[in-house]
């Protein structure tokens, strides 16, 4: 009985805590901004230059940062921006997932007046600002760089993102109008590698089981990607015969670029898509009018000079 | 006063309470963005699609079994409602009944296969999580099914009498289960085969049925989440549900329903639902990294059962 009794003031007292932590006041926070990042996925080192860009610019802007990581899910970035919603951040940057099950994101932080920023993808909603690089541009590079190198004839392999994301649509678009200029370029056939190293590993070890010799050139829409492509290449002995060029920049695609083994690497620009994400999300909280609502980064080429 | 006494000492599910009146003031002391009506309807809304899978699991874990095909099958259900509710061509009275009865095969298979071949439930549904994934890949061409009608998009999104529709499914689904689990007789029915299930058989509960049952109706509450989960992300994913079944499962267990069969109840499975879910949004709002989060939820998962033991204990 006594046991009880202890137990019952337990919840009693927890319950007047509970009740009184409902009622307390808000505390004021340091004054400058919060902004809430949700990445699509930290696994990726573009992505990860990305978030990285943002953090140096949120310093040198006295914002705070809240960077939280999707681990590619749209719907945890649904539920990631609902919560940023509900700590009512002034801004939202929101790199999506996917183009479609991540618009329901932008649509609530427009809905609930937080101004959004997207950068480096699209999502169906039209968020208040957009800062990335035109993905079919990209893809045409790489396409125009494999032409060139192959002379205009050869078979060709193409290695997708993760199927339904803006970059993936983009990119796959890109190379296929490119492909139209090239008659003699052949695409044997695509498959995802869901922008991961390991995936398209595996999938370049089955392909060169499957086509063997007839390949003449990679395409993978990613660095991680071509990576792997490559590594599978390498292994098989029959990288020197082969070109992989992939889309990114990022820091092993560039070494690897320098040291022969991948042909080229489409360099996307992580720290301006960063930079300018920062610059818009800041005058969106104050009201500034934009000067542009969509900023573009160009590509460029890297072939190791 | 002493019902209530009675209610949160004596229940099954006294312990899982008093650790979420713990968990929620802990949170609310760290932030003042916690207890606002907006941001306990987002938890709600959060962890419906969970909450409607684990009500069907509980049944199946009171039986003595467990379902982890419950993320795939949610998968498939998702695609299929997906594929039949486009906003050209779609129906939704065409899309949800035959999501439903997508989720009602799959769960009956699953039911058979164990009363049939008296394989363990944990290989069966093992091997039925691959089949079903593969077969959500297979319809959609392994790409999200998007451009969803509008009214599609309103079951997952909008709101009636400025409740959100899932939360409205999570009530419903709750005392639809709450009433079939303690007050027919196929609920005490599932909770002696759990318990014993050669006396059953001797006592001449019609164990096969009943089991069968059991895994279709975790099937069709997979299919009512993957519908539900569909609609929020307006687009119907194949990797849909990815390890849901284990979240699922987590908040059962957390609910005191025992793992050995026999003894659970649905009120207990809602507390560990919103226990898990109050978990994840608090440690959002306090910006712990997700990272973390995991091993939060993992240490706080033990931790739950091993409280809820001792509590049980200690009232004998």
């Amino acid at each position: 009985m006594m046991k009880k009794d202890l137990k019952f003031v337990l919840v009693l007292v927890t319950a007047l805590i509970f009740a009184f932590a409902c009622g307390k006041k808000e505390k004021e926070g340091k004054k400058k901004f919060i902004i809430g990042v949700s990445m699509l996925s930290m696994q990726n080192e573009f992505i990860q230059k990305v978030a990285q860009s943002l953090e140096k610019n949120a310093e040198a802007n006295q914002v705070e940062l809240i960077v939280i990581d999707a681990e590619r899910s749209a719907l945890k970035q649904v539920e990631q921006v609902e919560n940023f919603i509900s700590q009512q951040v002034d801004a939202i940057i929101l790199n999506p997932c996917e183009f479609d099950a991540s618009s329901p994101a932008v649509l609530k932080a427009k809905q609930a007046g937080i101004p959004i920023v997207n950068v480096n993808s699209s999502t169906k909603e039209n968020p208040d600002a957009w800062v990335g690089s035109d993905d079919k541009e990209s893809a045409k590079m790489a396409i125009d760089f494999i032409a060139k190198k192959l002379n205009g004839k050869g078979n060709l392999l193409m290695i997708q993102g993760y199927m339904g994301q803006a970059a993936q649509i983009d990119r796959e678009a890109g190379a296929m109008a490119a492909l139209k200029n090239y008659p003699g370029l052949k695409l044997m056939t695509s498959q995802t590698g869901e922008w991961d190293r390991a995936k398209s590993m595996a999938l370049m070890e089955n392909w060169i089981q499957s086509y063997g010799t007839q390949i003449n050139a990679v395409f993978a829409q990613n660095d991680e990607m071509g990576l792997g492509a490559m590594q599978a290449l390498i292994d098989a002995k029959m990288k020197d015969k082969v070109v992989v060029v992939s889309v990114d920049g990022i820091g092993d695609a560039m070494k690897a670029v320098k040291a022969k083994k991948l042909d080229a690497t489409i360099i996307q620009d992580a720290e301006n898509q960063g930079k300018k994400a920062m610059e818009l999300a800041i005058q969106l909280i104050q009201k500034k009018n934009l000067k542009e609502k969509s900023i573009q980064i160009p590509f460029q080429v890297y072939i190791g000079k | 006063m002493n019902k209530w006494k009675e209610i949160i000492f004596k229940s099954q599910s006294g312990g899982i309470f008093l650790a979420l009146l713990v968990i929620c003031f802990l949170i609310s002391t760290q932030t003042s963005r916690f207890l606002t009506e907006t941001n306990l309807m987002v938890i709600f809304n959060q962890v419906s699609v969970n909450a409607i899978l684990a009500f069907g699991v509980t049944f199946v874990i009171i039986s003595g079994g467990i379902d982890l095909s419950l993320g795939s099958m949610l998968a498939v259900a998702g695609v299929v409602a997906a594929l039949f509710a486009k906003s050209d061509s779609g129906n939704l009275w065409i899309s949800i009944p035959l999501a439903l009865l997508t989720g009602a095969m799959m769960g009956a298979v699953n039911g058979w296969i164990i009363v049939l071949s008296k394989v363990p439930p944990f290989i069966v549904t093992l091997g039925s999580m691959t089949i079903a994934r593969g077969l959500a890949l297979i319809i959609s061409d392994g790409r999200p099914v998007s451009d969803l009608s509008e009214s599609f998009n309103f079951i997952g999104n909008d709101s009636f009498l400025s409740i959100p529709i899932p939360i409205i499914f999570l009530l419903i689904t709750f005392v639809f289960c709450a009433i079939l689990l303690n007050k027919t007789v196929f609920g005490r029915y599932v909770k002696a085969i759990g318990g014993n299930e050669t006396a059953s058989y001797v006592a001449g509960i019609p164990v096969d049925r009943i089991k069968c049952w059991v895994y279709t109706l975790s099937g069709i509450f997979a299919a009512i989440g993957g519908i539900l989960l569909a609609a929020r992300i307006n687009t119907g994913q194949p990797n849909a549900g990815l390890g849901f079944e284990l979240d699922a499962i987590a908040a059962v267990i957390i609910g005191g329903t025992s793992t050995r069969g026999g003894k659970g109840s649905i009120i207990g499975t809602l507390l560990g639902v919103l226990f898990i879910g109050v978990i994840n949004n608090g440690l959002d709002l306090m910006n712990v990294s997700a990272y973390w989060q995991q091993v939060v939820m993992g240490g706080i998962i033990i931790l739950a059962v091993v409280i809820d033991r001792f509590y049980q204990n200690m009232k004998k």
